[in-house]
């Protein structure tokens, strides 16, 4: 729960698609360490501000600042090398792939991609392959042991919960310096969010300062894991403080629930 | 999952060999028959015996040993080719459409890299096969060049030749390089034909192979037999294919095959887990035109002639009806889905005049009912269990 | 003189008909996301199908041009029409949720089996047939260019059909419903448009429209080929791109592009290199669209893609 210095910082961002004005010079700052939750009713533009950072969507005008350096234009895998990993609103994953497939390109920047070391050093590639076999099964230990004895079925064979776990182990993999979560808990029930919440505070306890921004419409995760809060609406910041303080700032209540009678 | 542990190896062995012995002695009736009526029983035969075999288990049985033994799976098949080639060791015709069989192949296994692990649909494969047949055509009347080394860089000249045309269009999504292939399919033809210096409509003729000082056109006898002189060819082709294949096999089981399917499935989350989505689609299309063009000059010298007419995109749209039968991204299914494209219409005659439009249905008929083709592409086992 | 206005009328003509085959493609593309590689050979079925009904005519005694035309149109426009519509319910609406490119590759082979059926099938369809001259040759002045009625009469007919396709996409109804369809298809549905007939129609309207074009190709060249259809897709799926696909006017652009590319690589092209074929002139224009595309993947006017992430 300690405020680390800034690791993103938002500085007046802009998304406009055609007419649509998504992100309204955006202010607002992700210090390391934290885990911030990013609220709002729907609409507001929370996933458009994680595709504008992971440099899916180009911004209109402003800029976020990683480290210190501008990462507006920035590709997407540029981003990622640079320590950023996500998950989807809707779930990506590759379904005829198999779990260990999905969850072991969560690594692809350590991996060694030449053709002479897949194709050819087979007794070297195999010696990689054994360890990220172990890494995969520690983490899926952690977010859904059954999984582990069904490491090589397609995804597609597994429930949604367990889809959302194992993109969450993909985005975990890498050891990332920021993770985003886009609803993870979206369609679980009380207690498996709980679980899923508990197993990432899990990993980020063996993580040195890993900050976590989290899409979540579920309060009693926001107010239990968050240590700050920042809230969207029509894509400006309306609020911004502890779970506390945002649930009692009227225009917060007025943003999700309609104007008081 | 849990029945792989009915396989011992042992009794992998024994069923797999089981498995090699019945379909290389029912390839070998089916190379030999002659008339129509035993070529309908063949395939009758044939078709029964998948059905039955599918109802009874035998089916999962076979795919769960060669699962569990895969390199034995490996050796099985080169010796049943070796075995095959033995028992025609006389037979020209034979010897020659195994070749044609096992060199379209090795292309179509660069449409799989292409097509099944990376998504990019080629529609030009025979004209990059054809790029390999005339490079390896020109090298070896003109130069001195060793041959092995001829066939070699007529496979990088096609490799070269297509990451010219596709690298423009990579960026864009699929159609728009499907244009690109589809138009140079067409035109390869026409810009061979029209180009004197490379023979023209009549083509070139290629030199026979000189390998170490032997030049294997001249026949050979052993034992007192005559030996066909294709069969140093047909040996060459098998261990072309062979190659081929356990590079691409090797492919798909490492982070290489991993991360073009996943730049297949889902491109914007690959982006996001910093996979280079244009290098992928760039090496698959290249290894693919190089497969394609090696196995265009093995093939050139087998025939010893190239000529325009073999190259159409008629031939192209024939190797991914191949891709296609076999069961796209599975490359054990390109032999059996090559033997029924490419032999069929040899031994049923009358079908020969209809074999585009036979085929082209076909293809249809599978992408509406069937679209993993006869053999399905299985989820990506890297390494069996130990003691295989 | 005469051999320029010789060339540019050539080439007016063949931009009309890779016009007409390019509104065709990029109208599917609009409706349905898909590339439906059969459409140069639809048109190549609809010259058939006029020939067939020509002869016809003659057999049974109805042998006055204006009724044989009147057949040919008409036999054409709907033995085309009807196809279309029949490839859309039974090949490219099951294949909808399937990975696009497999339309693509299905469409094809149906391409394939379309040109080897008539090849097969039509009596001696392996060589191309004369179609009948039906329009009449006399001569007209016009403003000091000697030019053929036949010629003035086509490409005015194609004109007035690519105008009459964009007045139907933008002032009726049905064109309404196409436009609907083509933006959001859920989002059309639940307004209560018949999502499954607006694609059928517009599949028989491209078809028809490419029908007429093949008409139009058989008037002018004197012949029709089965293969006739395999090159003319290619050039009106590269026309409908050069343009930006899903924008009628950029297919219109493209069509007129692609021939011009053409004419000028047919004029351009002896001049430099004595000798070369003619037909270089194909592989000239398609490397030109291949560069262009690599500068301006999307076409002349951006494709309307957009994918939720």
């Amino acid at each position: 729960m300690m405020a680390g210095q800034s690791l993103i910082s938002v500085d007046k961002l802009t998304m406009r698609f055609g007419g649509l004005t998504a992100l309204d010079e955006l202010s607002m700052t992700v210090h390391e360490g934290e885990i911030l939750g990013l609220l709002g009713p729907n609409g507001s533009g929370k996933t458009t501000f994680f595709n504008v950072l992971t440099g899916l969507y180009k911004a209109s005008s402003g800029s976020i600042f990683l480290d210190g350096e501008n990462i507006l234009g920035k590709t997407p895998q540029e981003i990622y090398r640079n320590g950023v990993a996500r998950t989807f609103q809707r779930s990506r994953l590759s379904l005829s792939l198999t779990v260990f497939d999905n969850i072991v390109i969560g690594d692809y920047q350590h991996m060694q991609h030449g053709l002479i070391f897949n194709l050819l050093r087979r007794k070297a590639f195999r010696a990689e392959y054994d360890v990220y076999v172990e890494k995969v099964k520690a983490l899926l230990e952690i977010f859904s042991p059954p999984l582990v004895d069904r490491l090589f079925e397609p995804v597609d064979s597994f429930t949604m919960i367990d889809r959302r776990r194992i993109e969450v182990c993909r985005a975990l993999l890498s050891q990332p310096r920021l993770l985003l979560l886009d609803e993870p808990s979206a369609g679980m029930t009380h207690d498996e969010t709980d679980e899923l919440m508990q197993d990432i505070l899990q990993v980020r306890r063996k993580l040195d300062k890993l900050s976590v921004v989290l899409i979540e419409h579920e309060m009693n995760v926001i107010e239990r894991i968050t240590d700050r809060c920042v809230v969207l609406n029509y894509g400006k910041k309306i609020a911004e403080g502890s779970y506390v303080e945002i649930t009692a700032d009227p225009y917060v209540q007025t943003a999700y629930l309609g104007e008081a009678a | 999952m849990k029945l792989k542990e009915t396989m011992t190896p042992a009794k992998s062995a024994v069923m797999l060999s089981i498995t090699a012995l019945v379909l290389t002695v029912y390839v070998w009736f089916f190379l030999h028959a002659e008339s129509q009526i035993s070529i309908a029983i063949l395939l009758v035969a044939a078709i029964l015996a998948v059905i039955l075999s599918r109802r009874f288990g035998a089916t999962l049985l076979v795919e769960q040993s060669a699962a569990r033994r895969p390199r034995l799976s490996r050796w099985l098949a080169v010796g049943c080719g070796l075995a095959l080639i033995a028992a025609f060791y006389s037979s020209h015709f034979v010897l020659l459409m195994l070749c044609g069989v096992l060199l379209y192949s090795t292309a179509c296994l660069g449409l799989t890299v292409q097509f099944g692990y990376s998504g990019v649909a080629n529609f030009a494969g025979a004209a990059f096969f054809g790029i390999g047949s005339y490079a390896t055509a020109v090298l070896a009347s003109h130069t001195a060049i060793p041959h092995v080394l001829v066939i070699f860089i007529s496979g990088v000249i096609a490799a070269v030749i297509g990451s010219l045309l596709l690298l423009p269009v990579l960026r864009t999504r699929g159609h728009y390089a499907a244009l690109v292939t589809i138009a140079f399919g067409i035109l390869f033809k026409t810009f061979i034909e029209v180009n004197d210096v490379l023979g023209g409509p009549q083509g070139l003729q290629v030199p026979g192979m000189n390998l170490f000082g032997f030049s294997l056109n001249d026949g050979f006898s052993l034992f007192g037999l005559e030996i066909s002189f294709y069969v140093p060819y047909a040996l060459l082709s098998l261990a072309m294919f062979a190659g081929v294949y356990a590079l691409v096999n090797a492919l798909e089981r490492s982070w290489v095959g991993l991360s073009m399917d996943v730049v297949r499935t889902d491109e914007t989350a690959a982006s996001t887990f910093g996979l280079h989505i244009v290098r992928w689609k760039v090496i698959a299309f290249t290894m693919g035109n190089f497969f394609a063009g090696i196995a265009g000059g093995l093939y050139g010298m087998i025939i010893a002639f190239v000529a325009p007419n073999n190259f159409t995109f008629g031939d192209s749209l024939l190797m991914l009806s191949i891709v296609i039968l076999g069961g796209l991204g599975n490359i054990a299914g390109l032999i059996p889905a090559a033997m029924i494209v490419l032999i069929l219409p040899e031994k049923l005659q009358f079908i020969q005049e209809y074999r585009f439009l036979l085929y082209a249905s076909l293809v249809i008929v599978i992408l509406l009912f069937r679209p993993q083709g006869l053999l399905p592409r299985k989820t990506r086992i890297f390494f069996a269990k130990k003691g295989s | 003189m005469s051999e320029v206005t010789q060339y540019i009328f050539n080439g007016l003509m063949l931009g009309v008909i890779y016009a007409m085959v390019a509104v065709g493609f990029t109208l599917f593309f609009g409706v349905l996301d898909v590339i439906k590689f059969s459409h140069g050979d639809t048109l190549m079925v609809g010259a058939f199908a006029g020939l067939t009904a020509s002869i016809v005519m003659m057999k049974i005694g109805l042998a006055s041009p204006a009724l044989q035309l009147l057949a040919v149109v008409v036999f054409a426009v709907a033995v085309t029409g009807l196809l279309g519509a029949g490839i859309a319910k039974f090949l490219i609406l099951p294949l909808r949720h399937a990975p696009p490119l497999n339309t693509l590759l299905a469409t094809l082979m149906l391409g394939t089996v379309m040109r080897e059926a008539v090849r097969l099938f039509y009596p001696d369809g392996s060589n191309p047939k004369p179609f009948p001259a039906l329009l009449p040759t006399s001569m007209v002045e016009l403003g000091g260019l000697s030019l053929r009625i036949d010629n003035l009469i086509l490409l005015a007919s194609g004109l007035l059909a690519i105008a009459g396709v964009h007045l139907l996409i933008t002032r009726t109804k049905l064109g309404m419903a196409i436009r609907a369809v083509a933006q959001d298809g859920e989002t059309a549905r639940l307004m209560g448009i018949n999502f499954e007939a607006v694609v059928l129609m517009t599949f028989a309207l491209g078809s028809g429209l490419a029908a007429l074009a093949g008409v139009m190709n058989g008037l002018y060249y004197n012949e029709v080929n089965f293969n006739v259809g395999l090159l003319l897709g290619v050039i009106g799926f590269a026309a409908a791109i050069l343009g930006g696909l899903g924008n009628i006017y950029g297919a219109i652009i493209g069509g007129f592009l692609f021939a011009a590319l053409q004419v000028i690589g047919s004029a351009m092209l002896p001049a430099l290199i004595p000798g070369i074929p003619s037909s270089y002139k194909d592989v000239f224009a398609f490397a030109v669209v291949i560069i262009f595309m690599a500068w301006r993947p999307t076409g002349l006017i951006a494709e309307k893609s957009s994918e939720r992430v």
